[in-house]
């Protein structure tokens, strides 16, 4: 038998729901909300993780006063060490690029998704945008694998530590991450529950259920779809910045369509359109990766034949075919639209008749 | 001078002529009919007036302006609402959500103001205000917070018609107002639309098979037919139009 940490997975599998709700929020709104089919969900993740990547073995050094040495090749380990060193030893340093990180790679993302959909989406089926980001999401993972400078190519990089690796306590610094991840993400989920509940949202839910009509009905469609996708992809490479840090380590392989489908299974099962649903979502597969792993090891140890981690592909295979089947709209159904208009009607209503 | 005015408009479907050179006008505040067989164009026509097929050739000129070539959303905008003839409610909102979407200028419709529920919290009440005005028209208020998926077939077409309303439009292109309602209903929403023209000065074109329904209500008809014009007149002189009894009625 092993041993099981209760203290450290529970913070672990916190912590992993953090980044998972930030990537399911935005997946919500893009597709749950707006309806915009977005099978790419990994790049806008990786364009968070590549942008850690550059910034952790690039600003770092400089933020901290030290030549910048080059991050691959002969100089790799040599700057590796550096920024262990930098991480380990200048806190200031450490925040300062993590915020420096989230902002460029928000903005990044979000001009990515605002430009690649504001093109597609003016053509009449949305699925086309599906294909191009699923495939624009693999080439770029493979133009990445493929820049010796960048990241590394295959070798990736290692040592992206997170913010709190300064602490000599690692149970508080890996703490005190989770807190930082389940922040941003509770950031996130009030923002997109506003954005839901508002006309915008209500605008956007309007094209979801059908485009034609409401451009009949004076709404300016490719423009609202673009924006949707902005703030959709800014929140995804804000979780994919914070899954390079919680992993510590960048590389393109962490990015791969599987990604996109976790991502997706966690939309579909916990409610399409509902912000609570995208977190339910989140913290079921949070909870499953972190019991395949240990079941995984466990196995492993015993000497089974299994290779439990498929399993985890066929479950979330077997997730999706039966949420669609049984539970289409997922275990927290759409909640109806309110805003304030909901309650003026309500006053102005003598007694409802129906 | 007339609220809406086509000159010559024609739409081509690859070799299919839908519209050949159709010039029409709606004076401002009538009610007219737009009537032919199945397949004579009038629903292409009704299209092109709201931006949502192109125009081959033609001109449509709307208050004064010329509005070819406008895009649907921008058509809504000049003023120009339209009902479908398959209900086109959002099925999955409520009928408040409904009424609401079109009301133009909405502040908290842009994304960056819409998280921020002080800057349009006072606009959505107003507009709500307006919306159960309308509601309570279309004798929907007490339906407020139902999904319009749980609405009767005449109860969605009155919906569709109080949501074009919250556009303010000058003009509403209807394209079967009765399709699918049953016949006491479909008097009552000519009615309703009676009623509209009175109080809101609204101008209606109105695509409509149950001619002994629509003869009542209109100032004047058009008669199409394979895509062409046959014939326009009041409704005595359209009813004892030979031509047109021969297109439409077959004898």
């Amino acid at each position: 038998m092993i041993n099981i940490d209760l203290g450290a997975t529970a913070i672990s599998v916190l912590t992993l729901f953090g980044i998972y709700a930030l990537m399911s929020i935005s997946l919500n709104l893009e597709y749950g909300v707006a309806g915009v089919p977005n099978f790419g969900q990994a790049l806008f993740v990786s364009i968070g993780a590549y942008v850690a990547g550059v910034t952790y073995t690039r600003l770092l050094p400089l933020l901290a006063g030290m030549e910048s040495v080059h991050p691959c090749g002969p100089t790799m380990g040599q700057a590796l060490q550096l920024r262990s060193e930098i991480m380990a030893t200048q806190p200031v340093a450490g925040f300062i690029n993590l915020a420096l990180t989230l902002v460029i790679a928000a903005i990044l993302s979000g001009a990515v998704g605002f430009a690649v959909s504001y093109v597609t989406l003016r053509l009449k089926e949305e699925w086309f945008l599906a294909l191009v980001l699923l495939v624009g999401g693999e080439t770029v993972r493979i133009v990445v694998r493929g820049a010796d400078d960048l990241i590394c190519s295959h070798n990736g990089i290692s040592s992206v530590a997170q913010p709190f690796y300064f602490l000599d306590d690692v149970q508080m610094s890996s703490i005190l991450f989770m807190l930082l991840a389940l922040a941003l993400a509770l950031i996130a989920y009030l923002y997109s529950q506003r954005l839901t509940h508002s006309p915008y949202g209500r605008m956007l839910k309007g094209l979801r259920e059908n485009e034609e009509v409401t451009r009949g009905l004076g709404k300016g469609i490719s423009l609202a779809r673009a924006q949707i996708m902005l703030i959709g992809s800014a929140i995804a490479a804000i979780g994919g910045v914070l899954f390079a840090l919680n992993t510590g380590f960048v590389n393109t392989n962490d990015y791969v369509v599987t990604l996109t489908l976790d991502v997706w299974v966690m939309v579909v099962l916990g409610g399409i359109g509902n912000n609570r649903g995208a977190l339910l979502g989140a913290a079921l597969i949070a909870i499953m990766d972190r019991v395949t792993q240990v079941a995984a090891i466990a196995l492993n140890m015993s000497g089974s034949p299994i290779e439990f981690n498929y399993v985890r592909f066929i479950a979330f295979g077997i997730i999706l075919l039966l949420m669609l089947r049984y539970r289409p709209a997922g275990l927290l159904p759409e909640s109806r639209l309110t805003t304030i208009a909901h309650e003026t009607a309500k006053r102005l209503t003598p007694g409802k008749t129906i | 001078m007339p609220l809406l005015q086509l000159f010559n408009l024609r739409k081509d479907f690859g070799g299919l002529r839908a519209v050949d050179d159709v010039s029409l006008e709606v004076a401002t505040g009538a009610i007219v009919g737009l009537i032919g067989p199945n397949g004579s164009g009038k629903s292409t026509l009704l299209n092109l007036i709201a931006g949502s097929a192109e125009r081959t050739a033609g001109r449509i000129i709307f208050d004064g302006d010329e509005i070819s070539g406008l895009s649907a959303d921008q058509v809504f905008q000049r003023g120009i609402a339209r009902g479908y003839q398959d209900p086109s409610l959002y099925l999955k909102m409520t009928t408040l959500d409904n009424a609401l979407l079109p009301v133009k200028s909405q502040r908290g419709e842009h994304p960056w103001y819409a998280p921020w529920r002080r800057f349009w919290q006072k606009q959505e009440a107003e507009n709500a205000r307006a919306a159960a005005g309308v509601l309570e028209q279309v004798q929907l208020l007490g339906h407020y917070d139902s999904l319009a998926s749980d609405l009767s077939g005449g109860q969605m077409k009155l919906l569709e018609m109080g949501r074009s309303l919250m556009g303010s439009p000058k003009l509403l292109l209807l394209d079967e107002p009765t399709a699918g309602v049953a016949p006491n209903l479909a008097y009552e929403i000519f009615e309703e639309i009676s009623r509209l023209r009175q109080q809101h000065g609204i101008t209606f074109l109105i695509v409509e098979h149950r001619l002994e329904i629509l003869f009542d209500f209109v100032d004047s008809v058009y008669v199409m037919h394979l895509g062409n014009l046959l014939a326009h007149g009041s409704a005595d002189d359209i009813a004892s139009n030979e031509t047109v009894r021969e297109v439409y009625f077959g004898d």
